[in-house]
C-alpha cells in the first residue's frame, strides 16, 4: 500500500510540471553606437578685415610718424569646442609695407601690435609681434590657459598696442599684416 | 493409461477458452498534456555600427547631430512565438555619449524612435523625455503565432537641446520583448 501512495505521487507531480513552464517570454537587443569626432570651429569674423586707416599723423609734432591707433576689435561668434582641455592661440605677423624696397635711413616699414583672443578660458591668448623697421622677424603666437570643458562662446579678438620700431618715419603706401586665431585640443608634451 | 489421462486434460482446457474470451473488456487510459504559451528569440542580438554622428562643416549646424545616419538603419532579430495572443514590445534607449554636456548648448544624449515588425505587425516606441535607466516600452502589438524575422528600424533621433554633440563615444539600444499574452 505504501508503494502504490509513492507512484500516485510521483504521477501528480508529473502532471503539475507543465505548469510551471507557462507564458515564457524573451528579450532581444539591437545595440547602437556611434561616435562624434572632437571638433573645433571658429565662427565667422564680424569683419574680415580690420582697416586701421591712416597710421601716421599728418601734421603736428609728429608728423609722419605713428598717429594714436586706437584698439580694433573683431568677434568670432559661435566658436565651439565639443571637447574637454582646448586652447585657444593666435598667432601674429606685423604689419609691414607692401612696398618690399627696404626703408632708408630714418624710416621703418614696419608695426607692431598686440593680438588678444579673450573669452575663452581664464587667461587670454597674446602675442605681440616684434619685427625690426624692416619688418624682419617672425610672427608670434601666445596661447591662452586650458578650457576644462566643451564650450561655446564668442571670441574676442583684439588689436591693440600699435608701435613702430624706433618710433621712426613710416615709409608711404599700403601695409598688411594678419593675425591667425586656433582652436584646438591642449598639446601634450613628448614624452 | 497416464498418457491418456493428460490427452483429457488438454482436452478439456482447449475446450473451456471460449468462455474466458466473453469475459474481456476495454479500459482507456487517457493521455493529456500542455504546451506552455512560449516565445523565444533564436537570433537576440544585432548591433547598429554607425561612423560620425555629428554634422561635417563650420555653419551654425556644425557639431549637432547629423540624423540621416541613423534613421532609416536596421537589422533583423530572429524568433517566434506559439501562443496566438502573443505581444512584441520595443523599448528605445537613447545613446548616451561619453563626455558630459557642461550646458545646454551641448548635448551628450540622443534619443532614439524605433520600430519592430514581426508577422506584419508593427510596434514602436521612443526614448525622447524618459529618465535615464527607466525606460519604459511602447504599446505591444498583436503578433501572434508566428516564427520568423523581426525587422528592427531607427526611425527617428534627435538631441534634448539642438545643441552641439561632446565628443566620444555613443551607445543605446533598441530592446524588443516577445511575449504570449496572458
Amino acid at each position: 500500500m505504501k508503494t502504490m501512495s509513492l507512484i500516485v505521487a510521483t504521477a501528480l507531480l508529473v502532471g503539475a510540471a507543465p505548469a510551471a513552464l507557462a507564458q515564457d517570454s524573451d528579450s532581444a537587443k539591437v545595440s547602437v553606437t556611434g561616435q562624434v569626432a572632437k571638433l573645433c570651429v571658429l565662427g565667422t569674423p564680424s569683419n574680415a578685415v580690420i582697416d586701421l586707416g591712416q597710421m601716421v599723423d599728418t601734421s603736428g609734432a609728429r608728423v609722419g610718424k605713428r598717429a594714436a591707433i586706437g584698439n580694433k576689435s573683431v568677434t568670432l561668434p559661435g566658436s565651439f569646442c565639443n571637447f574637454a582641455n582646448s586652447v585657444v592661440t593666435v598667432n601674429a605677423t606685423a604689419l609691414t609695407a607692401d612696398d618690399a624696397t627696404p626703408a632708408q635711413s630714418g624710416f621703418a616699414r614696419a608695426v607692431n601690435f598686440t593680438a588678444t583672443a579673450s573669452n575663452w578660458a581664464s587667461t587670454n591668448a597674446v602675442a605681440t609681434t616684434t619685427v625690426d623697421r624692416q619688418g624682419a622677424g617672425a610672427a608670434t603666437t601666445g596661447s591662452g590657459s586650458v578650457q576644462s570643458l566643451p564650450k561655446l562662446a564668442d571670441i574676442g579678438l583684439t588689436l591693440s598696442g600699435y608701435d613702430v620700431p624706433g618710433d621712426l618715419l613710416l615709409v608711404s603706401g599700403g601695409y598688411t599684416g594678419s593675425v591667425t586665431v586656433t582652436l584646438a585640443p591642449e598639446a601634450v608634451p613628448a614624452p | 493409461m497416464k498418457k491418456l489421462v493428460l490427452a483429457a486434460l488438454a482436452a478439456s482446457a482447449a475446450i473451456s477458452t471460449p468462455a474466458f474470451a466473453a469475459a474481456n473488456d476495454t479500459g482507456t487510459v487517457g493521455v493529456s498534456g500542455t504546451v506552455a504559451g512560449r516565445c523565444l528569440f533564436t537570433t537576440n542580438s544585432q548591433t547598429i555600427t554607425v561612423g560620425e554622428l555629428a554634422k561635417s562643416g563650420s555653419d551654425a549646424n556644425a557639431g549637432k547631430l547629423d540624423s540621416s545616419v541613423l534613421v532609416n538603419q536596421t537589422k533583423t532579430l530572429v524568433g517566434w512565438c506559439n501562443k496566438t495572443a502573443s505581444t512584441m514590445t520595443v523599448t528605445a534607449k537613447p545613446m548616451l555619449g561619453t563626455t558630459a554636456a557642461p550646458n545646454t548648448s551641448f548635448d551628450s544624449r540622443i534619443d532614439l524612435t524605433a520600430s519592430a515588425v514581426a508577422n506584419s505587425q508593427t510596434a514602436t516606441d521612443g526614448s525622447a523625455g524618459e529618465t535615464v535607466n527607466s525606460y519604459t516600452a511602447g504599446s505591444p502589438a498583436t503578433v501572434g503565432i508566428f516564427s520568423g524575422n523581426v525587422v528592427v528600424t531607427l526611425t527617428g533621433a534627435s538631441t534634448p537641446n539642438n545643441g552641439i554633440l561632446t565628443e566620444g563615444t555613443y551607445t543605446g539600444s533598441v530592446d524588443v520583448t516577445l511575449a504570449p499574452a496572458v
